[in-house]
């Protein structure tokens, strides 16, 4: 019996340790996700819309030259005054677009989609995940 | 028993990481004219042991990340200076910079950089498009000087003759409405529209906006 009282003993002041590291930890994870931006789309997503998406990658030049979605057209910072104008000779007024950077941590897409709606194209989402869900998902 | 309890209480203490940042997320704003944006993010060595940073690293090539030096004995205090290049960059942007030590390789201390870039002219929409046989009716482009920029819209000018540009003064020099029409819409055309200002005075920017009919 005071065995048990022992390690119930123990247990309660780790769990209070644990609380307080919980609450006061620099680096405790979040609990609550922060809301998801209604302008980030997953590729399942992309998968169910009618018509052909546009997709544009806002990696690199040398990453896009590496590897990129079949079709996509590469549209950064650096390049957009060369590059917008080619990306609207493959855009049609109402077509979606979606742009993707390399992955989760990357916000090129999401900055680079809301460049593209400030210039006028309603219909501009960013990928989920980006290039490494897409090859995740594009494995042959 | 004594012992195993403050044993047991020793091994449930949480280990925090021996650098304290006076903050790891700063939120800036630039100014006309700016052509970088710098964040300083300050921390200091509250562990016992010295501390090594081995790694900075940012996650946009247009971001750099200085430190002083990757050595810091307990108590020692230093700084890493994020400079993030404006460039075409306008609107809000997020960049991070990731901060590995020797001590706690797995568990590195992001840092978030958070900037507001004005646009010094904001043109709405930057395109207008016709499709082939579409009655040429014009279409309308709005452009205007961002409140706090000493820019003055000078011409608009089309680089295609078969593309009509009329242009409206809202405000002379800051607002500019631009009615634009086709001559024909039965074949493709195109046009960059150059809209001059004189802004910076050392280098005065040309912005553009397109036209298609397609």
């Amino acid at each position: 019996m005071t065995a048990l009282r022992q390690a119930g003993l123990i247990l309660l002041i780790a769990l209070g340790l644990a609380g307080v590291t919980a609450a006061v930890h620099p680096k405790r994870p979040s609990f609550l996700a922060p809301p998801r931006d209604p302008n980030e789309v997953t590729l399942a997503q992309t998968k169910q819309w009618p018509g052909t998406v546009l997709w544009v990658d806002a990696r690199s030049e040398s990453e896009f030259a590496s590897e990129h979605v079949t079709d996509a057209i590469c549209l950064n910072f650096e390049n957009w005054t060369e590059q917008f104008p080619k990306f609207l000779d493959r855009y049609n007024p109402g077509q979606r677009v979606v742009v993707y950077c390399s992955a989760t941590s990357c916000q090129l897409s999401r900055e680079i989609a809301d460049k593209l709606r400030a210039s006028g194209v309603e219909d501009a989402y960013f990928l989920e995940g980006g290039w490494e869900a897409w090859k995740q998902q594009n494995r042959p | 028993m004594r012992l195993s309890l403050l044993l047991s209480l020793f091994l449930a203490i949480p280990a925090f990481a021996q650098l304290k940042w006076d903050t790891t997320e700063q939120t800036l704003k630039a100014n006309p004219g700016d052509r970088e944006i710098v964040a300083t993010y300050r921390f200091t060595n509250t562990g016992t042991t010295a501390i090594t940073i081995d790694n900075v690293h940012t996650s946009c090539g247009c971001t750099t990340a200085a430190l002083t030096r990757n050595d810091y004995a307990p108590g020692e205090s230093g700084q890493i200076v994020a400079r993030m290049d404006i460039g075409n960059r306008t609107g809000h942007q997020e960049k991070s910079i990731v901060v590995t030590t020797k001590q706690n390789p797995k568990s590195p201390t992001v840092l978030r950089l958070l900037a507001d870039i004005p646009q010094p002219v904001v043109m709405k929409p930057t395109f207008v498009m016709w499709a082939l046989g579409e009655s040429p009716n014009p279409k309308t482009i709005n452009i205007k000087v961002t409140d706090g920029f000493a820019v003055k819209l000078l011409k608009v000018d089309s680089d295609n003759p078969d593309i009509k540009v009329e242009v409206s003064e809202i405000h002379p020099g800051v607002e500019l409405e631009v009615k634009v029409t086709p001559k024909d819409t039965s074949r493709p055309e195109m046009a960059t529209l150059l809209v001059r200002t004189d802004y910076p005075s050392d280098n005065p920017q040309t912005y553009y906006a397109y036209v298609k009919v397609k």
